[in-house]
């Protein structure tokens, strides 16, 4: 009985991880297949919308999920002007020298990120003392701070799909993400669809850190190690296509935690990586198509 | 046969590489380390350069062949086994590796392959850190200390001299042909008849020996390493855009990349002469560098006018584009 009531808290608490990382992961693998533009700034996004959170949190003492309405909004007008400033210059080039040229500036300005956080903030660790009653259900223990946050994850998911696919925008996004000269040829306005994808998937990813804030600690260097992460996601689900950043960020979230518990924490990433090198060997498309 | 100018160059080169070979004799040396580390940096740039600028495969993870032949060499010679068989097993371990990985890999394309490979670096120094008995977890591997930096001075002299010529070899070569015609267009490149895999593998393998050698060197001139040290990601990071800054794809984008990267590094951060808010914002500013250098000079340093009006002067114009002697095929 007590074998079944850790695995299953395993299993909630994996797929809770699992959610978090799928939606950041979504918005990068947004970015990669209508910019074609590799974003090594995402996880740096997470980090700073959940710096955001701990300051208005720290100032005002609101509900997080509240600040969640200030965050959306302001991370929408960041992505738009990361886009206008640094993405536009780039996104009309080849796509070799795109995919290098996207390196060069992602890398250069999450550099840039990390180390103005860390010299304003200071390199510690900060987090939000938000805590909810814990509901006891026939011996597991479930925090309703986690419940929530959970809920939460799948309003938007499920907003995101209905958006994807009832929307002019989001028929405008799929229509690229098949095939980009017809989506020209009848009169989508493809650069305004590509800052539009800019604005959801960094306040996508600034929504995905006020979670984070909640559950874990941030610090000005967990963007990186957070990017990668995203990164076996996306290769691992498909690129282009929310249930397959979905079922990659609940699969890397399970594994992580199952290997973290039995193995130890060290572990957990290597686990997920060794997936990763098993579906690239299987199936290197990864296991959803886009959209 | 050479025209004046060029036996002029030849013989400016040859007495830089006599200087180069004397300056451990006469300098101070901190200038011995500073060159050692600027050699170990081309070294490594040079060889990203044979995958990412020939072959157009950007391998964001070429750093992982340092560490790995970096800890196999550092685990044989902290159990006494001879310096040369250490050397040698670092890196066959990290060929055999680099030939086991490219198979699921160079299935990859374009962005995803960077991905990829940018992810082996995370995995490899989660898996130092948790192998303890094997590695020495965390902790990492001491070695018996020496002092050793002239000895590392010729080394890394001589593996980028190396990796400097197999370069300068590989765009006048059939193998080098091969490799841009894949970077163009893979498909085309089949239909002409060239085994497409095998020249893939070939790079990736070939690129891995330079920073195989280099990574077992380390070992040994620093006597510790740690998976901070050899898997960091932002040591990992530091070659590659050393090569963007200087051009990918260009023979002198990584040697001219890495010795303005180091001499920032050295002079305009130890200088006493800038404010301090500035220096500790310097990899801010770094950054910044990087990001405008991509906007504004995608083909990196060596192709702005100034640059590259300098390099022709001097009788260097050919190794401005990517392949400097067959025909342009970039």
């Amino acid at each position: 009985m007590a074998q079944l009531q850790i695995f299953i808290q395993l299993i909630l608490a994996g797929v809770l991880q699992g959610g978090t990382y799928a939606l950041a992961a979504f918005g990068l693998s947004l970015i990669f297949c209508i910019a074609n533009v590799l974003n090594i700034t995402h996880g740096e996004f997470l980090m700073l919308g959940g710096l955001v959170t701990y300051i208005i949190f720290g100032a005002t003492g609101w509900n997080p999920f509240l600040i969640l309405l200030i965050v959306i909004p302001l991370f929408v007008c960041v992505g738009f002007a990361y886009q206008k400033i640094f993405m536009k210059p780039i996104l009309n080039r080849p796509p070799r020298q795109l995919l290098f040229s996207s390196i060069v500036v992602t890398v250069g300005i999450a550099t840039a990120i990390e180390d103005t956080t860390s010299f304003i903030w200071g390199p510690t660790v900060k987090g939000v003392s938000f805590s909810m009653p814990a509901i006891m259900a026939g011996g597991i223990v479930i925090s309703s701070l986690r419940l929530t946050i959970l809920l939460s994850i799948i309003a938007l998911t499920v907003f995101l799909h209905f958006y994807l696919k009832k929307s002019f925008m989001g028929k405008a996004i799929r229509a690229i993400l098949q095939n980009r000269e017809g989506a020209t040829v009848i009169g989508i306005n493809v650069p305004r669809v590509v800052t539009f994808v800019f604005g959801i998937a960094i306040s996508l990813a600034a929504v995905a850190g006020v979670f984070y804030v909640m559950q874990f600690t941030i610090g000005p260097f967990i963007g990186l190690p957070l990017t990668i992460r995203y990164i076996a996601i996306v290769m691992l689900g498909g690129s282009g296509s929310l249930i397959g950043s979905l079922v990659g960020g609940l699969i890397l979230g399970v594994a992580e935690t199952f290997a973290g518990f039995f193995l130890g924490s060290h572990w957990s990433l290597t686990i997920a990586f060794f997936t990763l090198v098993l579906v690239l060997l299987l199936k290197p498309e990864g296991l959803f198509k886009h959209v | 046969m050479f025209r004046k100018g060029a036996t002029l160059l030849y013989g400016f080169w040859i007495l830089v590489l006599i200087a180069i070979l004397l300056v451990p004799k006469f300098v101070d040396p901190y200038w011995v380390v500073f060159l050692l580390l600027l050699f170990m940096y081309v070294g490594i740039g040079s060889s990203f350069n044979i995958t990412a600028g020939y072959l157009g495969y950007v391998n964001l993870g070429h750093y992982v062949f340092f560490g790995i032949s970096a800890y196999g060499f550092a685990i044989l010679y902290s159990k006494g086994v001879p310096f040369v068989i250490c050397m040698a097993t670092g890196v066959l371990v990290t060929l055999i590796f680099a030939t086991l990985i490219s198979y699921p890999f160079l299935r990859l394309k374009g962005g995803y392959f960077a991905l990829a490979n940018f992810g082996l670096i995370k995995l490899f120094e989660l898996v130092a850190g948790s192998l303890r008995d094997f590695t020495g977890g965390t902790q990492g591997i001491s070695l018996t200390p020496g002092y050793r930096p002239f000895q590392t001075y010729y080394m890394f002299l001589g593996v980028a001299l190396l990796t400097i010529f197999v370069c300068y070899w590989i765009p006048k070569s059939k193998f080098g042909l091969a490799l841009f015609s894949i970077r163009e267009d893979e498909e085309v490149a089949e239909a002409f008849g060239i085994n497409v895999n095998r020249r893939k593998m070939g790079a990736y393998v070939l690129s891995s020996v330079f920073p195989a050698l280099l990574g077992a060197g380390y070992a040994w001139y620093s006597a510790y390493i740690d998976p901070e040290v050899v898997f960091g990601t932002d040591k990992a990071l530091l070659p590659v855009t050393m090569v963007m800054l200087g051009g990918t794809g260009t023979f002198l984008g990584p040697i001219f990349g890495a010795i303005f990267m180091l001499i920032i590094e050295e002079f305009l951060w130890t200088s006493t002469w800038l404010p301090v808010w500035i220096k500790s914002l310097h990899l801010t500013m770094l950054g910044l560098i990087l990001a405008s250098v991509g906007i504004f000079s995608p083909g990196g340093l060596v192709t702005l006018s100034p640059c590259a009006a300098f390099f022709r002067k001097v009788g260097m114009g050919r190794f401005l584009g990517s392949s400097h002697k067959t025909l342009n095929v970039g």
